[in-house]
């Protein structure tokens, strides 16, 4: 049974990839995407559902691991793929009949969105750290064209600066899985098992703690690195507004969360060896720099895209921030925000989409009076800025609202009100910037013509994910969230 | 394997050890783009050879198909990859530094005495399975150090991609001497992404150099903030 799961996460996307690779011709390659990534979403679902009734799930020989925390993440990752995948149809039809984009490259777009979607499994999946690394790795690697997609020159230089920032990044993080394995091996006689995190995780507290607090400031620069956390933040803002909207949706949506899961994986293994106060220290300095970080460029911004690019590397400190305060409460609160900026983040760079190509630029100053341009869009940016900024009845409001009591109650108080501080300033940066943009009269640029219908259906439907996740948290999901959060008590 | 082979062995991987680090200074202190591949070649050689030694000498069988991947894949397939590109969009050879030499080769000093002590402390655990060649940790991490550094300090993009891989060759050191190596089918994997992560940087250098006609990354400075 479990196989039959693996095999369907992991063979769907390869099958997306190779069916991609052969054909040819605009409709089966979106055919083949949306089925496929559906069909991934759905498998995702039913592992979840599997490890809420039967607990940990793992291939018999222990190569594929499955449990809360990563059925979780697969679900955020699998769904954002889904709606993305969906979205850029509509958005690729628009750039070939603007003769933006040739057939050549649709091709390679959703052959490598399959890619992409395979990488992530893989590193979700993955019960060996090393191929949780080789993963990782693969996931810069199947996104750098897609970075580069316009072959412009700037975004020629986003693609290498991020691809070389990440590989550089990933091989740092490469050493402290050398060095977990070197203090596993002693622990662990079989060899081969001393990188399966089934038997890592049992032997945690046996692991000597010097070498794993070493091992666990590699693993942090690196996958915080691919995470976007200050200051290795830098590759972000241009990758995001280099590649096309949709891309840059799934790498905030999907990238992002799982370089944190792969953080998190790491801060369980190692709380069990040195105690809690360890990576809690780092994962709040690292949270509160990132925020920090991103504030004066969210203040003084110029690129809309940018703007929700330095959003992403606020967004990563505040969930890693809340892992540092890692009370149950807080990893709830950590859990549910992963989600809420997941669709945020996926609705705002769509619309923005939307409104790039009707306006044909990403500079704000040329775009104004958005409402009387693309009146949909606009309507959903405006609110969806207010969903991002963490104002009620949106489901960001909860999570950051969970963070912040959890934050209290576990005496963090100097931190939490830093935290407080640095919310209510970027979101006054980010009314200021999209009231020029919705409001006022159209500059001349405006060429006009909003998505198709189904594309602001979609996003229309992700604002009202947001609302039912401010308004109370449904059931089900809070029992995803629960299994997920007993994987850090273990 | 008598005892006294074993030492042998031993003794010839530390002088071997202590080569890779010479190439590696050697590349900081190259004006040229040529030597760069070449000494990185020389490198990778080596490096192959001591995984080569550590199979003959410790019987670490699995290890045998990561050296031999060491030595087609980067001390033979990547610089001639590198070579071609090198040629094919005739760049200036001559490498501009951010630091002089003198003043570089005296950090990278520095870095060496600092990654001796941060092994020493990973040795620091009492254990008695920490393998014979252990005492090259220091090496691999002065290499990513320096590695690290030549990102840093060299401009051309193509002096970044050798940054890069003497940073992974350290990093393969560091995995041989403290564990004999990972486990076989991760080593394969993690060249995979190694080769494929060159052939796509170096795709965009013929890239930037078609539109920027030349591959320093001072020109790619147009985006900020």
């Amino acid at each position: 049974m479990s196989t039959v799961l693996f095999t369907l996460l992991l063979g769907l996307p390869i099958a997306g990839t190779v069916l991609c690779a052969l054909l040819r011709g605009r409709k089966p390659l979106e055919v083949v995407t949306v089925v496929g990534s559906g069909l991934t979403l759905c498998s995702g679902v039913w592992m979840m559902w599997k490890v809420i009734t039967e607990g940990v799930v793992s291939s018999p020989q222990g190569w594929w691991y499955a449990d809360g925390l990563s059925a979780y993440i697969i679900l955020i990752v699998s769904g954002s793929a889904f709606v993305v995948a969906l979205y850029s149809t509509g958005y690729l039809r628009r750039q070939i009949r603007n003769k933006k984009v040739d057939d050549q490259q649709l091709w390679l777009y959703y052959l490598l969105i399959n890619v992409f979607l395979f990488t992530m499994m893989l590193v979700l999946l993955s019960n060996n750290l090393g191929f949780l690394w080789i993963g990782t790795e693969a996931t810069t690697l199947a996104t750098a064209f897609l970075v580069a997609f316009y072959e412009r020159e700037s975004s020629i230089e986003a693609a290498w600066k991020y691809v070389i920032l990440c590989s550089v990044g990933i091989t740092l993080a490469l050493f402290g899985i050398i060095l977990t394995y070197f203090s596993a091996l002693h622990v662990v006689h079989v060899s081969g098992n001393a990188l399966l995190w089934s038997s890592l995780i049992q032997v945690a507290k046996e692991l000597d703690p010097g070498v794993l607090k070493l091992a666990f400031i590699f693993v942090l620069v690196g996958f915080g690195t691919k995470a976007g956390l200050a200051p290795m933040h830098t590759w972000k803002p241009d990758a995001y507004s280099e590649a096309p909207a949709p891309i840059s949706a799934l790498m905030a949506a999907g990238l992002v969360n799982m370089a944190l899961y792969a953080l998190m994986r790491f801060s369980i293994l190692v709380n069990r060896a040195v105690g809690e106060g360890f990576t809690s220290t780092l994962f709040m300095i690292f949270g509160l720099a990132s925020m920090a970080v991103a504030t004066p460029f969210i203040l003084a911004q110029r690129d809309f895209k940018r703007l929700l690019a330095y959003s992403s590397v606020e967004h990563a400190g505040i969930i890693v921030f809340a892992l540092g305060i890692g009370s149950p409460l807080a990893l709830f609160g950590a859990l549910l925000h992963l989600l809420n900026n997941a669709i945020a983040k996926i609705l705002l760079f769509l619309t923005v989409g939307n409104v790039q190509m009707a306006y044909d630029s990403k500079i704000m100053r040329k775009v104004t009076g958005a409402i009387k341009v693309v009146p949909v869009s606009a309507t959903f940016l405006m609110i969806g800025v207010f969903a991002l900024s963490g104002w009620p009845p949106f489901g960001m409001f909860i999570s950051e609202l969970t963070i912040i009591s959890a934050g209290f109650s576990s005496g963090a108080v100097v931190q939490v009100i830093a935290f407080i501080a640095i919310l209510a300033t970027i979101f006054g940066g980010f009314i200021y910037y999209t009231s020029k943009m919705v409001l006022g009269e159209p500059s001349a640029a405006a060429k006009g013509g909003d998505a198709g219908k189904w594309s602001l259906v979609l996003i229309g439907l992700l604002l009202l994910a947001l609302l039912v996740l401010g308004v109370s948290i449904p059931p089900p999901l809070k029992m995803c969230i629960e299994c997920a959060v007993n994987v850090f008590k273990g | 394997m008598g005892i006294a082979n074993l030492q042998s062995i031993g003794l010839v991987i530390d002088i071997l050890a202590a080569a890779i680090l010479v190439t590696a200074f050697l590349i900081v202190s190259s004006r040229n783009l040529v030597f760069y591949i070449r000494l990185f070649a020389i490198q990778s050689l080596l490096l192959g050879v001591v995984a080569l030694l550590v199979v003959v000498g410790y019987g670490e069988m699995h290890i045998l198909i990561a050296a031999i991947l060491t030595i087609v894949i980067k001390a033979v397939a990547i610089p001639l990859v590198l070579t071609k590109i090198i040629e094919r969009i005739q760049v200036q050879k001559e490498i501009d530094f951010s630091i002089n030499i003198t003043v570089s080769l005296l950090l990278c000093g520095g870095m060496v005495i600092l990654a001796d002590s941060v092994a020493q402390s990973i040795l620091s655990v009492q254990r008695p399975d920490i393998p014979a060649v252990s005492r090259v940790l220091s090496v691999s991490i002065a290499m990513m150090l320096i590695g690290l550094f030549v990102m840093m300090t060299r401009k051309k993009a193509l002096t970044q991609i050798i940054g890069l891989l003497t940073m992974e060759n350290g990093v393969f050191l560091s995995g041989l001497s403290i564990t004999y190596g990972m486990p076989l089918i991760v080593e394969v994997g993690i060249f995979f992404d190694i080769l494929v992560a060159v052939l796509i940087l170096g795709v965009f250098i013929f890239r930037i150099n078609k539109t920027f006609d030349s591959i320093s990354i001072d020109l790619l400075r147009s985006l900020r903030h």
